[in-house]
């Protein structure tokens, strides 16, 4: 007979062979009584109404921190400003069936239902149910875009790498490759990044590159520079500026001899490309070549 | 992309594992009280590392957190079990058989006691619950041969507690 040919016999997992061996043995029967005897064994009743008004009051206590905070009468006024800008990795929630993108070189502005303003950067996604938006006012973003809430219920924006929570508010969220950006400008909003909890007040910025964080400021009650058709940077990697630029202008951007992961600070225009090309060219020294929508950065030194 | 957080995901978990992961702690302990405060300490930490915890791992992540909570800490008190009425007319039966049956409950009851808490565990799961011994395995972090072991002993030390071996 096998190892553990009792636990095998009840879960009828015994050959043939064994079974008819067991049934001729002395003990048989006993256990056959106690198969039977313990089939019709009951626990005791479970109230899970009990726990389960136990556990929603520990989340709602958890979630009423960040409501406490917004509903301070200066902050309630306007909330917050954020942007938030993150990887191209797709983001999708099965539920926000309801579409807006934009193109390189595009932008564009969404109101929605509850009179909340969405304004989308170059290249980028939202989705969001336009039915359920009274009842869960939940966005998905891949890309870049700066949000105005109107006042309400709990509003979250998901995206590949992060969460952003907030109450009645307007912020920016950036949602590109190993890229991630948090920038509140009003108010307070919570960003949910790898299971952390992070609270960004009114002139704070988060961004994580590559997994590292590093927290920066924003001017206060200002709006992200790219509504102004401006695009600012600081300390950013020169690789996330000149993704940028190729969104901004629909280019297609290479380089030659040039570090890359240097990193830069300063701002180009959106709506003049020379003087977008001299912004990043100058302070580092570096020629460009223009050709078509081809743009080649080099280092001048290596060239002749 | 399912997650813990989500609301839905979140109570399709405690509707689906709240009352094994009761049984489970009652079975072990025979508390009814300690049962139900294992239970919402496993789903408030659940809540709390909802982004921590991946879907699939959330069944093993409750029975843990319950089963981590009394480790070592207190002792099983008696654990009582009721008797599902058969199904058959009662007045059918003799007397006699009726007062063996209640002889045999009263001797698997005592039985069941003075197992080990981790047989007395998976036994019941097993019978109680319906669970496969691989269920009771992941809940336990333990082998599936380890859970067949444990309960062939409870089969056997049943059966020799109940006819007096």
């Amino acid at each position: 007979m096998q190892e553990n040919y009792l636990a095998k016999w009840l879960a009828n997992e015994l050959t043939e062979e064994e079974l008819e061996l067991f049934k001729k043995s002395p003990e048989y029967e006993s256990y056959v009584k106690l198969k039977k005897a313990s089939a019709s064994l009951k626990a005791p009743d479970f109230d899970s109404s009990r726990v389960l008004r136990a556990v929603e009051a520990r989340k709602d206590k958890k979630e009423t921190k960040v409501i406490s905070i917004a509903k301070h009468p200066k902050l309630y006024r306007y909330a917050a400003a954020i942007v938030i800008l993150v990887a191209t990795s797709y983001f999708y929630i099965s539920t926000l069936d309801d579409k807006v993108s934009t193109q390189y070189a595009e932008r564009e502005q969404v109101v929605l239902p509850d009179q909340s303003e969405i304004i989308l950067n170059a290249d980028s996604e939202i989705s969001y149910s336009k039915k359920d938006w009274s009842r869960k006012r939940k966005i998905a973003l891949e890309g870049e875009a700066f949000f105005k809430v109107a006042k309400g219920k709990k509003f979250t924006v998901h995206t590949s790498q992060g969460q952003v929570a907030v109450l009645g508010t307007q912020f920016n969220v950036e949602n590109r490759k190993d890229f991630f950006e948090v920038s509140c400008y009003e108010g307070l909003v919570q960003v949910s990044y790898k299971g952390e909890k992070i609270e960004l007040p009114a002139g704070s910025s988060l961004v994580v590159i590559n997994g590292s964080i590093t927290h920066t400021e924003v001017p206060k009650n200002a709006s992200p520079s790219w509504l102004l058709n401006e695009s600012t940077f600081k300390s950013i990697p020169l690789l996330y500026v000149l993704d940028e630029l190729e969104r901004q202008y629909d280019l297609e951007i290479s380089t030659q001899n040039i570090d890359l992961n240097q990193a830069f600070t300063g701002s180009f225009s959106n709506t003049s490309l020379n003087l977008a090309l001299q912004s990043i060219s100058t302070p580092y020294q570096i020629a460009y070549s223009l050709e078509g929508n081809k743009v080649l950065f080099y280092a001048e030194s290596a060239t002749k | 992309m399912d997650n813990v957080c989500e609301d839905e995901v979140f109570s399709n978990l405690f509707s689906t594992h709240s009352k094994t992961v009761y049984n489970y702690i009652y079975y072990k302990f025979g508390n009814e009280e300690k049962a139900y405060d294992a239970v919402q300490e496993a789903f408030i930490k659940l809540w709390e590392n909802c982004a921590k915890v991946i879907p699939e791992k959330a069944k093993s992540y409750v029975y843990t957190v319950a089963n981590n909570l009394y480790l070592n800490v207190i002792k099983a008190e008696k654990v009582r079990l009721k008797y599902a009425k058969p199904t058959y007319e009662i007045s059918h039966e003799s007397p006699e058989f009726l007062l063996e049956e209640k002889e045999y409950q009263a001797k698997l009851d005592a039985a069941l006691n003075r197992l080990p808490e981790s047989q007395r565990a998976t036994f019941l799961l097993n019978r109680i619950d319906g669970k496969k011994y691989a269920e009771i395995a992941e809940m336990e972090g333990v082998s599936v041969k380890a859970i067949e072991k444990r309960m062939h002993l409870a089969l056997k030390s049943l059966r020799e507690e109940i006819h007096g071996i």
